[in-house]
């Protein structure tokens, strides 16, 4: 038990989230690109000496667990070169234990009483570092160096001075110096409201009581973290997902985890997937970690504090030189796709553990479009982060318009698009029959479509899920597979999921994006019919996919309303139970 | 004579406020009286009458707050509401901003989106962002629309295109050809109620307004009625969320402008309380039985809501997602609050934690004490055991309590697995649902770069005294202030407030080279709109002018005064110099005036002058007999035997804590080392001794 009475634990607790929240408060509010500021993709923490995060912000899970490699190998690197007003900044993949190299940290150390105590920390998907594509995401690069500007861990002030070489280096060396240099002030000034929080606390509770709280901090998360895991019967549990592959002639890469619960500690093992491919989308093994911890966590149903602790109770294996443990040089840029990947097939094998806690396979995570060019003499590179739909549980229908579970984030207000870009969105929607039938249903795929008013840019885009769409759970169909098309007058052309280079659009041309949608949960013939009639008035499922797809007959009664003609129904459901088993898909 | 009289409903009771000439305080507290809410208030109004000797025929003026708008939102009992927007985006509603509330929730569901989607309607049109238009709008279109929400047993339409922010003249002519077609509807316009940039937050602000009209209306009809059946005279006068009152039949139009307006009366009267005592800056703090809220009163003003949410549970101004309730960007004053009350279950989880609410006891079962069901501990009981609140009785003797029950509760659930102490378990207790609260405090002050150090703390609600100096110590408040009535305060607050209004516009541009002109002639606007809102003649509209202003590249606008009553007599240069001052307290730094910035809405809060609010105010003599009990302070002070008198006994020579100073509408703790008196105006003012 800690030492640390129960009461204080719980009064600094909510101490050190408040400066996490505070940190990603400052983020938001003075960062200037949209996908820093409206999409939020970024992340904050505050850590202890050893880099051991004590809190995080509300923002992104999927990074979050990677900040104690991120810290702990620049602390190697740095030795006792750390003094009062200091920033670091960092973002190689292999040389700083990073992401990817959009993602920029920057951290603060923070003194009290002349002893380095802690590091107030941020993380912030910067909208370009350059690099062979706009917006730093090539797919088809072939080794990292062709990804964009690579940054060891150095000082970007040192001891109150900005380096000024590092800022006119960055500067030059991305495409949106202005939003860059300016989503970079905004994490030193996040910083710095962080290092003031923690040293006000440091002056109230002195050292001994705060530094023994936060051991016990730890301590209790990781209790708390053991009690959780052991609800899920011990076992172990595999599960296979794949990523559609690069380019016109994708190969498919695999994921491959076997999940091990035995006595409240949890076993993630990669083994069996894919080889690193000669391809962006390598996920380096902090990321892969973190992810794990993200799917892991969100089976726990307690309030389990945000800090190092309770992530060891999860113990993460991947091979070297596999997808999700790559070696120099080793391409990531796009890596985010097989981190969401990663998430969703850790559900689908911990369906089988917890079916009651998690949903059908849903749309995947941002597809991040990303459309490039000059306009009116000026380079604008526009990205947002596009998501999603859920797939269904057992008791609900999947969601509709959420975020994936590994990345609270946020589309951009389409009125702020066309302010800033030329560009016109022409659709954002709900398609309508798309939701992977079942007896609860898998959420709708969302379309959103964007017009280029520009004489010609550069489109990118990292989407998934066509070869093998969302997954369904216990009978339920799988979701609708994504679709993404360039319009041009009345033809049309097909793209495939992951552009191995950016495709030229022309302008009023339109790129069509559609996500794939939710699977199912439970045997669709089973739905309620007062269920189907719901979405057939909410136009979320037509009269023909209601007979179709749930054997519920509906039809428009005298008054116009809808309503269900119970004889036909019946008819119909007897005439499916007949073929029963030739529909089992999961 | 004529009389103004406040009455403030809450789910079980309603408040009722008068202040005489002398700034004598009557009061009434009676049961609430759902779904006819009127009868409470004329059965309140009545008693309290009657107490004060005031004839029901002269009321000239109730100003009335109610949870009818909230609530509506809350148990979905809305308007059945149709959206009329662009082609192609009816789902924006539903979609939302995609982020939700929380992590790691898999299972999460959304709320509901107010307009169902078979509700909303997409016509042809689309504007662009310069604000010409792309494809005309098809009026036939629109007409057949309104022939398709006829049928559909529409109560309400919101209206909501494109880039009306810009161009309103599509959404204007829908709204005309819906009105003309579905006259006995209850139509909004997005650009009448938030005419700026973001289509999701503009049209949710709409579909709330629309949502919540016609149940607002339908209560102001019978709640007027009632008063009227009663014999009572005068004019109803409604607070907003903003701080302001306006008539009743404003409020009709805009009902959207009401959802916050009680805990918004309580901040109004604790801003008032601050100007009668020559404070700038205030914290503010209402602990009722489930929830407690903070504000902040800065050189004297208000603070607004960046991004509201209506009908999400916990409106922590803080939680930087969002998401969980529904999107309304007008003036609202910024009240943090969290689920930690008197009601709250106190619970250890299973890492052996300390947990305080969310959950509540509510009023039924209530507290383990109350001896009426319930035995999980509350706050309450943590409160019971320590002495801070009377052993044998709450709420001035009416609410009979067993202090045993609390012991038992306290004992068997914390102090017992944790192997503690009755008193220390239950001082820990207190301590934790403090910190919950602070996290309130500090979402609307170390959030905004406020450093509470330099502020008072006002608290009210029926528990603001009992937690209030304990909270005021872990922020390093010095200063405490318990106002008279303070667990009716919201409705004291609603007659002390100001009759106004605030309104914006989308004006954007580079500030440095704004169109003076064209700048005034939205002013002029606005003004001409006010007068006709607070119906006063515009000449004698007291204007206060303001701008949001953001760096050019950033999304995030701060509000600046124009300290001037045109923009053409603006000081460009100190008005910029005061948009980097407010940046740099709130973020740490600031770029000065190395980068461009820009305007984004122009605003305007507009109050009647002849409006005036009574200067002092006084609680009512009553004298109690003093008594003594054990109250447990802590590990530091440890146990003491502590007087406990009432208000009227403390008076103005200061006195050294401990005591307790117990009331009808609360209990006041000033712990062993502060020092208490009542001021003037009958405040009581803890004065505290250094931080333990």
């Amino acid at each position: 038990m800690s030492k640390t009475d129960p009461f204080l634990l719980e009064v600094l607790r909510y101490a050190f989230d408040t400066i996490a929240e505070e940190i990603t408060l400052t983020i938001v509010r003075t960062a200037y690109s949209q996908i820093v500021r409206d999409s939020l993709d970024f992340s904050t923490a505050l850590c202890d000496a050893r880099g051991r995060t004590l809190a995080q912000g509300v923002c992104t899970p999927m990074h979050l667990g990677a900040f104690h490699d991120a810290l702990r190998n620049m602390l190697a690197e740095v030795g006792g070169d750390v003094h009062p007003d200091d920033v670091f900044i960092m973002n190689d993949p292999y040389a700083a234990a990073g992401q990817h190299l959009p993602d920029i940290y920057v951290v603060q150390p923070i003194f009290f009483e002349s002893v380095l105590r802690g590091w107030s920390a941020t993380l912030a998907h910067h909208s370009d570092v350059g690099g062979i594509v706009a917006g730093s995401n090539a797919l088809g690069a072939r080794e990292i160096w062709q990804e964009g500007l690579r940054i060891p861990v150095l000082k970007l002030i040192d001891q109150g001075a900005r380096n000024e070489t590092l800022w006119k280096m960055i500067a030059l060396n991305v495409r949106t110096p202005d939003m860059v240099m300016g989503d970079l002030q905004a994490q030193i000034a996040a910083c710095a409201i962080g290092a003031r929080g923690l040293v006000k606390l440091y002056e109230r509770y002195g050292v001994d009581t705060l530094e023994q709280g936060m051991a016990d901090l730890n301590a209790y998360a990781l209790r708390l973290a053991r009690a959780e895991i052991s609800d899920i019967p011990d076992g172990t549990y595999r599960f296979t997902d794949h990523i559609d592959g690069i380019g016109d002639d994708p190969e498919p890469v695999i994921l491959n985890v076997a999940v091990t619960i035995e006595g409240g500690h949890a076993v993630v093992d990669w083994t069996g997937s894919s080889d690193q491919i000669e391809g962006g989308i390598n996920s380096t093994f902090p990321f892969t970690k973190a992810c794990a911890y993200a799917a892991i966590r969100s089976l726990m149903q307690a309030d389990v504090p945000n800090c190092h602790g309770f992530t060891e109770a999860i113990e993460v294996r991947a091979p070297e030189g596999s997808v999700v443990r790559p070696t120099s040089p080793g391409p990531c840029g796009a890596r985010g796709i097989t981190g969401y990947r990663m998430i969703d097939c850790l559900f689908g094998a911990l369906a089988q553990a917890a079916p009651d806690r998690v949903t059908a396979d849903g749309s995947g995570g941002s597809t991040l479009p990303t459309i490039s060019g000059m306009h009116e003499g000026r380079m604008f590179v526009f990205c947002e982060t596009a998501m999603g739909t859920w797939g269904a549980s057992r008791a609900n229908d999947g969601q509709e318009g959420v975020p994936h579970i590994g990345a609270n984030q946020s589309n951009v207000p389409i009125e702020m698009i066309e302010q800033t870009y030329p560009l016109r969105i022409e659709h954002y929607g709900f398609e309508i029959d798309s939701g992977g039938a079942g007896r609860t249903r898998g959420g709708m795929a969302l379309r959103r479509e964007y017009r280029v008013l520009s004489d010609k840019a550069l489109l990118n885009v990292r989407s998934d899920k066509r070869a093998f769409p969302p997954h369904g759970l216990d009978g339920g169909a799988p979701g609708k597979p994504s679709m993404n098309k360039i319009l041009f007058g009345t033809s049309e052309a097909v793209l495939p999921v992951l552009l191995s280079e950016p495709v030229l659009l022309r302008k009023g041309e339109i790129f069509s994006h559609v996500m794939a949608s939710g699977g199912g949960f439970g045997a669709a013939f089973e739905r309620d019919p007062e269920r189907v009639l719901q979405d057939v008035i909410l136009e979320k499922v037509s009269i023909q996919g209601a007979a179709r797809d749930y054997g519920v007959a509906i039809q428009r009664g005298d008054d116009e309303a809808y309503e269900i003609n119970r004889e036909e129904t019946a008819a119909l459901r007897a005439n499916q139970n007949q073929h029963k088993g030739d529909l089992k898909c999961s | 004579m004529a009389w103004r009289v406040a009455s403030d409903i809450g789910g079980t009771f309603t408040d009722v406020a008068y202040i005489g000439v002398d700034g004598t305080l009557s009061t009434a507290k009676v049961p609430s009286s759902p779904p006819h809410f009127g009868r409470a208030v004329v059965d309140g109004v009545s008693r309290m009458a009657e107490g004060a000797g005031l004839a029901l025929s002269d009321m000239a003026e109730m100003v009335h707050g109610c949870t009818v708008a909230t609530n509506a939102i809350l148990e979905g009992k809305g308007a059945r509401t149709a959206l009329v927007t662009t082609q192609g985006f009816r789902d924006v509603l539903e979609l939302r901003r995609i982020r939700v509330p929380r992590l790691y929730e898999p299972l999460y569901v959304k709320p509901a989106p107010l307009a169902p989607r078979n509700l909303r309607f997409e016509v042809s049109e689309r504007m662009g962002a310069d604000g010409i238009a792309v494809t005309p709008l098809d009026e036939n279109h629109a007409r057949e629309i309104a022939h398709s929400i006829a049928r559909a047993g529409v109560e309400a339409v919101a209206v909501c295109l494109l880039h009306s922010y810009r161009n309103p003249e599509h959404e204007r002519r829908v709204g005309e050809i819906m009105r003309t077609e579905l006259p006995d509807l209850f139509i909004t316009l997005s650009v009448d109620i938030l005419p700026q940039m973001r289509e999701y937050e503009r049209t949710s602000t709409s579909v709330v307004n629309a949502y919540v009209g016609p149940p607002v209306r339908a209560y102001l009809g019978e709640m007027e009625a009632d008063l009227r059946a009663a014999g009572c005279g005068g004019r109803i006068s409604m607070m907003q969320s903003s701080g302001g009152i306006v008539d009743a039949r404003t409020v009709k139009e805009k009902p959207a402008q009401i959802v916050e307006c009680g805990p918004a009366a309580g901040v109004v009267g604790a801003a008032w309380l601050a100007k009668s005592l020559g404070l700038e800056n205030i914290i503010t703090f209402d602990m009722g039985g489930t929830t407690a809220k903070g504000s902040m009163i800065e050189n004297g003003g208000l603070i607004f809501a960046e991004d509201y949410e209506v009908g999400d549970s916990m409106s922590t101004a803080g939680a930087i997602a969002g998401g969980g309730g529904y999107s309304l960007r007008l003036p609202v004053i910024d009240i943090s609050e969290v689920g930690a009350g008197g009601g709250s279950y106190v619970w250890l989880d299973r890492g052996g934690a300390i947990k305080v609410g969310p959950q509540s006891a509510g009023a039924v079962p209530g507290p383990a004490c109350y001896n009426a069901g319930g035995t999980r501990p509350t706050v309450t009981d943590a409160n019971v055991v320590l002495g801070y609140l009377n052993q044998e009785s709450l709420a001035g003797g009416t609410v009979p309590i067993d202090a045993k029950l609390s012991r038992d509760a306290i004992g068997g659930t914390i102090a017992a697995p944790l192997d503690l102490g009755l008193c220390e378990a239950a001082h820990g207790v207190h301590q934790v649902a403090n910190a919950t609260m602070v996290r309130a405090i500090k979402a609307v002050t170390t959030y905004r770069g406020r450093d509470p150090r330099d502020f008072a703390l006002v608290a009210f609600g029926g528990n603001g005294g009992v937690h209030g100096p304990g909270i005021a110590q872990s922020l390093d408040i010095r200063r405490v202030i318990v106002p008279p009535a303070a667990g009716v305060f919201s409705a004291v607050g609603l007659l002390l407030a100001e009759k106004s209004v605030t309104l914006a516009r989308a004006h954007s541009g580079d500030l440095m080279a704004v169109n003076r002109a064209e700048a005034d002639a939205v002013f002029e606007a606005l003004r001409q709109e006010a007068a006709g809102l607070l119906d006063v003649p515009a000449t004698r509209v007291r204007c206060r002018l303001q701008a949001e202003l953001r760096y050019v590249g950033q999304a995030f606008e701060i509000t600046v005064d124009l300290n001037a009553g045109r923009f053409d007599d603006l000081d460009l240069g100190a008005f910029r110099a005061r948009f980097n001052t407010e940046y740099a307290q709130r973020f740490g730094h600031s770029f000065g005036d190395a980068e461009p910035v820009e305007i984004v809405s122009l605003k305007l809060v507009a109050t009647d002058p002849a409006h005036r609010p009574i200067d002092r105010l006084a609680q009512p003599s009553n004298p109690t007999p003093e008594t003594v009990r054990q109250v447990w302070f802590g590990p530091r002070h440890g146990l003491h035997e502590t007087r406990v008198i009432g208000r009227t006994a403390l008076g103005a020579a200061p006195q050294q804590g401990p005591l307790i100073i117990e009331e009808y509408e609360g209990t006041t703790v000033v712990p062993p080392d502060a020092r208490t008196w009542t001021d003037r105006n009958s405040n009581i003012v803890v004065e505290l001794g250094q931080v333990s």
